[in-house]
């Protein structure tokens, strides 16, 4: 007997969906193949990353081989029986970069001056051909003597006579005050 | 309204059944986010949640990562309790990350705090044979990591 198209439509996507959660897990797992998942992290994904301010990550860094494993082992007993190597690699299993490292200066700051200032002189450059080759000259108002001129006109038209120009002209004396 | 009661009752079988929680701030009625605990209340919680016997490894990094993100150096008694608890999870590398967090929570201050919170918990780094950062030689950098970029 055929199932209500209804029914059979919900029991689709019920499968779909139970399929869809089973490899979502699965890929998360595989993402991080043997590596413990030993915390919280920032948000809760089985996730690695070297913050300041998260100091305890998700996930250890490296995964679980046999000579890490035999590490843990030493590491239930007494830990002054640990030689410096060893809790070295104790730290490098589960921490990719120590801190010193995280916060060490990249000396990114020099290529990011060095190309803003080569960027700035090819701004110059193109501005010099521009006025070399692509704007009109300047107008014949803009000569000494043409300026004079206006300004002699300003004067005898008492432009600005309180605070400007004419206000500094002696009418009487013929000059400047 | 069955359905609805029914919900409520497996809420809170659920909630009365889980581990302990975290240490969660018990103000009686907060009308706003900031919180009224004092120094000493916020120092006493985390020491007792670190010192339980019980406690594993996902709650000590959870309450390690929160104490980082407050606006505070933990006291010498906290960290003296994140580091047994640390001894009790049989974690090496995490009790040398905690260090390393501490000196970072220092900011500007590190030359002032941080030599006073070594001298504070030495006897138990001693006890528990934990090295500093800086015994392990890593207050400088050792290794480089290749840029994801080139």
């Amino acid at each position: 007997m055929a199932l209500n198209p209804m029914y059979r439509r919900a029991l689709a996507l019920t499968i779909q969906q139970v399929s869809r959660q089973q490899t979502a897990a699965a890929s998360t797992v595989s993402k991080i193949g043997n590596r413990d998942v030993v915390g919280f992290g920032m948000n809760g994904t089985p996730s690695y990353i070297d913050r300041v301010d998260f100091p305890m990550p998700a996930i250890r860094f490296k995964e679980n081989t046999p000579d890490i494993q035999a590490l843990r082992e030493k590491e239930k007993e007494d830990w002054k029986k640990l030689t410096l190597e060893e809790k070295k690699a104790l730290y490098r299993a589960s921490f990719c970069q120590t801190f010193a490292e995280m916060k060490a200066p990249t000396g990114e700051w020099k290529s990011v001056l060095g190309i803003t200032l080569i960027l700035s002189s090819l701004g110059i450059w193109i501005y010099m051909w521009m006025k070399m080759y692509v704007y009109d000259d300047l107008p014949e108002s803009f000569k000494p003597e043409h300026q004079e001129a206006q300004l002699k006109r300003m004067i005898g038209l008492g432009a600005n006579p309180v605070q400007g120009i004419s206000s500094k002209w002696d009418y009487a004396k013929g000059d400047w005050k | 309204m069955f359905r609805l009661a029914l919900t409520r009752l497996s809420q809170v079988a659920r909630t009365s059944t889980l581990e302990a929680t975290l240490p969660a701030v018990t103000v009686g009625r907060s009308m706003s986010k900031h919180s009224t605990e004092t120094d000493e209340e916020l120092d006493a919680r985390y020491e007792a949640y670190f010192s339980r016997s019980d406690i594993d490894g996902w709650e000590i990094r959870k309450a390690m990562n929160d104490l980082c993100g407050m606006d505070l150096v933990p006291e010498p008694k906290i960290v003296i309790a994140a580091l047994k608890a640390c001894r009790r999870n049989n974690d090496f590398a995490l009790a040398v990350r905690f260090l390393e967090a501490v000196r970072e929570k220092c900011g500007r201050k590190e030359k002032a705090i941080y030599p006073y919170i070594l001298q504070e918990i030495n006897p138990t780094l001693q006890e528990l044979g934990i090295s500093t950062p800086e015994e392990l030689g890593y207050d400088k950098p050792e290794l480089a990591l290749a840029s994801v970029y080139d």
